[in-house]
């Protein structure tokens, strides 16, 4: 049972991160924009599958709320307010993009042979794995308590410091996309 | 159980896709979604190297990265508006304000 278990969680994982990356491949290949905020939104949810698939359920489901209910809202605002339309016969990619697709593609399998060589190779260090739980996380403390403990006790000054970020972020967005009135 | 190399080989290919967006589109709004998309495999990481350790500074620490992934699209929307205001389109191959 709990073989079973297990392999159902790593196929979850594994479905949830192939379909991350498959919904990433249509925001970068679709022609319009809002599409590729729709396969944004897919991706992110996503992401949130993989998070809670990793017992990480505080986090996913802060990934849902930031991601699907705030961010992709914003930047479906912005796409209809700059109406793209018009541009879009132009192609969608770059002007260089006969060099510029070829070379990222040698950079990104460079990397990725570095990748499987340390990973996989026959000088990797022995898989790493994942443990059953975390510490401080038991039956009556449940995930988000324990991420709310780790939180406030080792990263109070980053926190403070995140705070003092999203107010400037927010003055600073009022700012920039204000109109010049006089 | 997840298996962590499982865990890193997603996370590479979420990253490889939004660099290679980044890259080679030229609409600005989708170089910001793809920059998302690259914050969002380094959560990844961090959350599956918490769950190896069995601490939870790593998922503390991804839910900041959010939080800064929300103020860096709160100021490049408003940028891409800006833009928009003054050129009329987004696509980054036109932004030459500088070129004298």
């Amino acid at each position: 049972m709990e073989k079973l278990l297990a392999t159902i969680g790593q196929n979850l994982f594994v479905l949830f991160g192939l379909l991350a990356v498959g919904g990433a491949g249509v925001l970068i290949f679709s022609k319009s924009a809002v599409h590729s905020v729709i396969g944004f939104l897919f991706s992110m949810i996503c992401v949130a599958g993989c998070f809670l698939s990793l017992q990480a359920e505080f986090l996913g489901v802060a990934q849902l709320l930031v991601y699907a209910g705030g961010i992709v809202v914003l930047f479906l605002f912005v796409v209809m307010l700059v109406e793209l339309t018009k541009y879009q016969e132009q192609g969608i990619f770059q002007t260089q993009t006969k060099f510029a697709i070829p070379l990222v593609g040698i950079g990104l399998l460079i990397f990725a042979g570095v990748f499987r060589a340390a990973l996989f190779g026959p000088s990797a260090p022995e898989a790493l794995t994942l443990q059953q739980g975390l510490v401080g996380a038991t039956e009556n403390l449940g995930n988000a308590q324990a991420v709310s403990r780790g939180l406030f006790a080792n990263f109070i000054l980053p926190f403070e410091i995140l705070s003092v970020i999203l107010l400037v972020a927010l003055i600073g967005a009022i700012v920039l996309a204000k109109t010049e009135r006089v | 159980m997840v298996s962590m190399n499982a865990v890193l080989v997603i996370s590479f290919l979420l990253w490889s896709v939004g660099v290679a967006g980044v890259l080679i589109r030229r609409n600005a709004l989708v170089i910001l979604m793809c920059v998302e998309l690259m914050l969002n495999a380094a959560n990844l990481n961090f959350i599956a190297f918490a769950r190896m350790s069995g601490t939870v500074h790593g998922q503390a620490f991804a839910l900041l990265v959010m939080g800064f992934a929300a103020a860096e699209v709160a100021v490049g929307l408003a940028l891409v508006v800006a833009l928009y205001r003054k050129k009329g389109n987004i696509q980054v191959h036109e932004i030459n304000l500088l070129k004298g």
